[in-house]
């Protein structure tokens, strides 16, 4: 839909918490886009390499989406089930959902830096 | 590798101005409605009427987004209304700080409603918080009647429907029906409305309806439910 204007966001939060770091090489940027949101992976990827690549902290980083499935809870069922083309009705017993679990994130979740890194001290580095 | 959280959203720039609108908003006593629909359903005429049936009882204000010109916000100062122009020049989507920007060009302690009329569009207005209280989203029986199926998401992201140019229904093959199910099938607390803006039919439902949610109704209940296609379910 708009995936410039995503990427120049997803730049512009990257290299500020990249600068709060002290990391001078990002390589990975790790994203969760939820399959309800309307993102195009492909053109959001365009138009993240073609920008990153402007960018001395993020010439060399690529994007890692993780897609969440569209889900919703059913209360009678005390189930989760599929959202399909966004009707959150179970299909089990035809109950409405207004508890949508996943689907919808457009989240960035971290970053894989690079060696020449300074870690601050507050900051969390994590694997997985 | 080395690992850094971040776990922001990838649009948290713009939710930090839209907060910021949304709070300067409610400080000054305004609320605010984000107007959203493909080109052509009728956003700008629905805005003219409701300002001209509304003056003297309600005081609006109009950030018109448009890619270029300023026609909507002529005939919306015509009408009435406090009105500042936004060209995107080619982006398809108004964002937050577009309308932080605009919000200075207003006089908001003169205001009791502001409209945010989007770029015609029905998909990327969904995805930017502009710092509004309400969605509303425009629909109209000239476009096919399976909109709300085919772009779910903004249906998904409104509270409230509009469906627009009733008269013209002997006209066209648009079944008014299949739209609010397939609306209520995304969305099932939408509120609906039906009206014309051209014959006036609805129109009244619909201004009593703002009053309300402007906090300035003489007696009808904010949460009434809308009657011309059935109200709200929930």
């Amino acid at each position: 839909m708009h995936e410039l204007a995503l990427a120049e966001s997803i730049i512009e939060v990257v290299e500020a918490r990249a600068e709060e770091c002290g990391v001078q090489r990002v390589r990975t940027v790790h994203l969760r886009v939820g399959e309800a949101s309307g993102v195009l992976v492909e053109a959001l990827q365009a138009a993240f390499a073609m920008l990153a690549s402007l960018s001395p902290v993020l010439a060399e980083a690529r994007l890692a989406i993780e897609i969440s499935p569209h889900r919703a809870w059913c209360e009678p069922c005390a189930s989760s089930f599929a959202v399909e083309d966004f009707i959150a009705r179970c299909p089990a017993c035809g109950t409405w959902s207004t508890r949508i679990l996943s689907g919808t994130e457009l989240q960035i979740l971290d970053m894989e830096v690079g060696a020449d890194t300074q870690q601050g001290g507050h900051e969390q580095a994590h694997n997985g | 590798m080395p690992r850094v959280t971040i776990a922001r959203h990838i649009l948290a720039a713009n939710e930090e101005v839209a907060a910021e609108v949304r709070q300067r908003l409610a400080a000054a006593g305004v609320r605010c409605i984000n107007l959203m629909s493909g080109p052509g359903a009728g956003k700008t005429t629905l805005l003219e009427r409701s300002v001209a049936r509304l003056r003297g009882r309600l005081a609006i204000g109009v950030i018109e987004g448009d890619i270029e010109t300023s026609l909507d916000a002529e005939r919306m100062e015509a009408a009435g209304a406090q009105v500042v122009q936004i060209n995107t020049r080619g982006a398809c989507h108004l964002e937050a700080q577009m309308v932080r920007d605009a919000l200075e060009a207003l006089d908001l302690q003169r205001l009791d409603l502001l409209f945010i009329e989007n770029i015609g569009n029905l998909v990327c207005p969904a995805a930017w918080d502009l710092g509004e209280d309400l969605r509303v989203v425009v629909v109209c029986t000239t476009e096919g009647d399976e909109k709300p199926a085919k772009y779910p998401q903004i249906f998904a992201a409104a509270q409230v429907l509009v469906l627009n140019k009733l008269d013209l229904l002997p006209y066209v093959d648009y079944d008014p029906e299949r739209v609010r199910a397939q609306a209520l099938a995304v969305n099932p607390g939408l509120q609906i409305f039906a009206l014309s803006c051209r014959s006036g039919e609805g129109l009244d439902t619909w201004c009593d309806w703002l009053l309300a949610f402007a906090g300035k109704s003489s007696g009808a209940a904010v949460s009434e439910a809308p009657h011309a296609m059935g109200g709200a379910v929930s």
